[in-house]
């Protein structure tokens, strides 16, 4: 599971490639890769837990609309993860996620980006021989 | 951008694309800048104009201003208006901030008044005015309000003392666009945003304390209309939108977009520049959820401005109103608006889409606040942190060529990876403080990608626009103090 910063694609933005041996991998991949955007991932504890379900017309919707979820739930919630367990079905339509994390600490936590959205440039899941590989371009 | 047989010079800061130049494009493009501007735009700019020249119900031009660079779909920098009943809407026309704007506020203190204080006015501002990953304002709505707050805009904070009463009509549209409907817009959308009223964001969003800046520009009869009284009079600038509530309509929609396309056998060169008839149900519902996000944004300005004439009056113990700290104007630079314009021989209705471009109506337009009316609306172009920023006035030939636009910033010339790469965000603050500029980010790698470095030179920008005469300076302003999320 890795991913890498992508600085020629996008002036104004951060765009990321996440490539994983499966597909859940790939979806952990992206949420860590979001979270390093956004945090010092050695600054953030994983005290808190929450469990997530998503339903999407196709496996490229439902990681677009996971990716957004964390977005909603870093304003809403001041909520940001440092750790992902996904399950995505069969049908790549629907998962179940449990991800860890805590609140958002402006004295402890070494903060980076504020990701307003995904965007759809470049944007698809793609499955290459045993891996699996998306390019993310968010909107910062 | 290496030379381009295919655009042709029409002035020395004008450029038209033929509509030869592209299967299907529907009319020609038309690039505002400089040669030198031109020279080093990125050619992504060349294919996004020609491609946005390609929408369906496009009129006169696709147009990329001075400041243009690649976006999404839409150049940043780029207008293009549609006719009403056969045109499309598509929100990369607009962006994902919408109504992402400038405010401008006069006071009447001088420089050398502010200079000694500047230090406790920005760290004060800093404190009022959150910045920065999920921060949250202190400013509490309730849920059943944003109906209201989103369709009355500023309107709404003066009937609810949270505006002067001149506030609104110092507003673009006279602080709130009519067409809102919040039942078009998501709880998810409404969730992100209630609570942000009064927020900074980040990115290249900033506050800054001005000082004008006669040995750059300023031409002082004109300034004075705008009550820019003396060479060295403080101003100040807010740069920011509609928060996570305007990223989440835009996310919303362009959802709906990719598969309304297909019903209505759209098809688009670019995935990003998903459309739909704006006569359609979906894009009417588009357009009443982003009105809404576009009002957000007025207001969420409107609360910074609140929190601002606090900082200044604790700060100089004296009131905001003896500090003379009004609106001078607000402006959008992300939007679409419809709006009624003269060409081809004829007024009519057209859905102006400006996307990283401002509104630059000319003199008598019904639109142009009262005070203003005789000489043209006011203008207000950011630059960077380090080269400061213009104030303009509209002109009557924007009228007659852009459909009453211009530029609105510097544009970036280097990604925000490559930025950082180049210069450490402490060592930024520091240098900018020799240069007299005091500047408190939310984090050092966040200032260290807003560098002067990583834009173009916003006096190229707007000279070019002034001798297309789209736009006609009036003050150069010059940073003191500045805000980074």
């Amino acid at each position: 599971m890795t991913y890498r910063f992508l600085p020629d694609v996008a002036l104004a933005d951060i765009a990321f490639e996440a490539e994983s041996g499966s597909v859940d991998g790939l979806f952990e991949t992206c949420g860590l890769a979001i979270t390093d955007i956004m945090v010092d991932p050695k600054t953030l504890r994983t005290t808190t837990q929450r469990k997530l379900s998503l339903r999407s017309e196709n496996l490229d919707r439902l990681l677009y609309d996971f990716m957004t979820e964390l977005i909603v739930m870093k304003d809403v919630d001041s909520l940001l993860f440092g750790e992902f367990r996904v399950r995505v079905s069969p049908a790549g339509t629907s998962l179940e996620v449990v991800a860890k994390g805590e609140r958002i600490d402006r004295e402890r936590h070494r903060l980076r980006n504020d990701v307003k959205a995904v965007t759809m440039h470049l944007f698809g899941v793609r499955h290459e021989g045993k891996t699996w590989r998306t390019t993310v371009v968010l909107d910062i | 951008m290496p030379a381009n047989p295919a655009i042709k010079q029409v002035s020395d800061v004008t450029w038209e694309i033929p509509p030869s130049y592209k299967q299907g494009m529907n009319v020609p493009a038309r690039l505002y800048a400089s040669k030198k501007l031109l020279d080093n735009m990125d050619s992504g700019v060349i294919e996004q104009v020609t491609n946005v020249a390609c929408l369906p119900g496009i009129v006169r031009y696709s147009y990329a201003m001075a400041d243009a660079h690649w976006g999404y779909g839409f150049p940043i920098g780029g207008v293009a208006a549609f006719d009403t009943e056969k045109g499309v809407i598509s929100p990369g026309g607009v962006g994902f901030d919408v109504n992402c704007g400038m405010r401008l506020i006069r006071t009447n203190l001088r420089f050398p008044e502010v200079k000694p204080k500047i230090r406790e006015l920005v760290d004060l501002i800093f404190d009022l005015v959150p910045a920065g990953v999920g921060v949250k304002g202190s400013q509490n709505f309730t849920q059943s309000q944003m109906g209201d707050i989103t369709s009355m805009g500023v309107k709404w904070c003066a009937e609810h003392d949270l505006a002067w009463e001149d506030d609104p009509q110092h507003v673009e549209e006279g602080g709130f666009i009519r067409g809102a409907d919040i039942s078009k817009v998501s709880r998810q959308a409404i969730s992100r945003g209630i609570s942000q009223f009064g927020t900074l964001g980040s990115g290249n969003h900033y506050l800054e304390i001005q000082v004008v800046d006669p040995e750059r520009y300023l031409d002082r009869d004109m300034a004075r209309e705008f009550g820019i009284v003396h060479d060295d009079q403080i101003m100040v600038m807010i740069h920011c939108g509609s928060r996570g509530f305007g990223h989440q309509v835009c996310t919303d929609y362009l959802r709906n977009f990719e598969s309304g396309m297909r019903r209505f056998g759209i098809e688009v060169r670019d995935r990003d520049l998903a459309c739909l008839p704006f006569s359609s149900k979906d894009g009417q519902d588009y357009y009443s959820a982003m009105v809404c996000a576009a009002n957000f944004a007025f207001v969420n300005r409107q609360i910074i401005v609140n929190k601002v004439r606090d900082a200044f009056s604790r700060v100089f113990h004296r009131d905001a109103e003896a500090l003379d700290m009004h609106l001078i104007y607000d402006v959008c630079h992300n939007v679409a608006k419809v709006e009624t314009h003269a060409y081809d021989g004829a007024k009519a209705k057209v859905l102006v889409h400006r996307k990283g471009a401002t509104r630059s109506f000319g003199p008598g337009h019904p639109d142009v606040p009262a005070p203003y009316r005789k000489i043209g609306q006011p203008v207000i172009i950011g630059g960077s942190m380090e080269t400061g920023s213009y104030l303009l006035v509209g002109t009557q030939k924007a009228m007659e060529e852009t459909f009453g636009s211009t530029a609105h910033g510097s544009g970036r010339t280097m990604s925000r990876t490559a930025a950082k790469k180049e210069v450490r965000g402490a060592e930024l603050q520091r240098k900018m403080l020799d240069h007299g500029i005091y500047v408190k980010a939310a984090t050092m790698d966040g200032l260290a990608e807003e560098a002067g470095m990583a834009y173009k030179d916003i006096s190229e920008v707007v000279e070019t626009m002034d001798r297309a005469g789209v736009s006609k300076k009036v003050a150069a302003l010059r940073p003191i103090g500045n805000i980074k999320g």
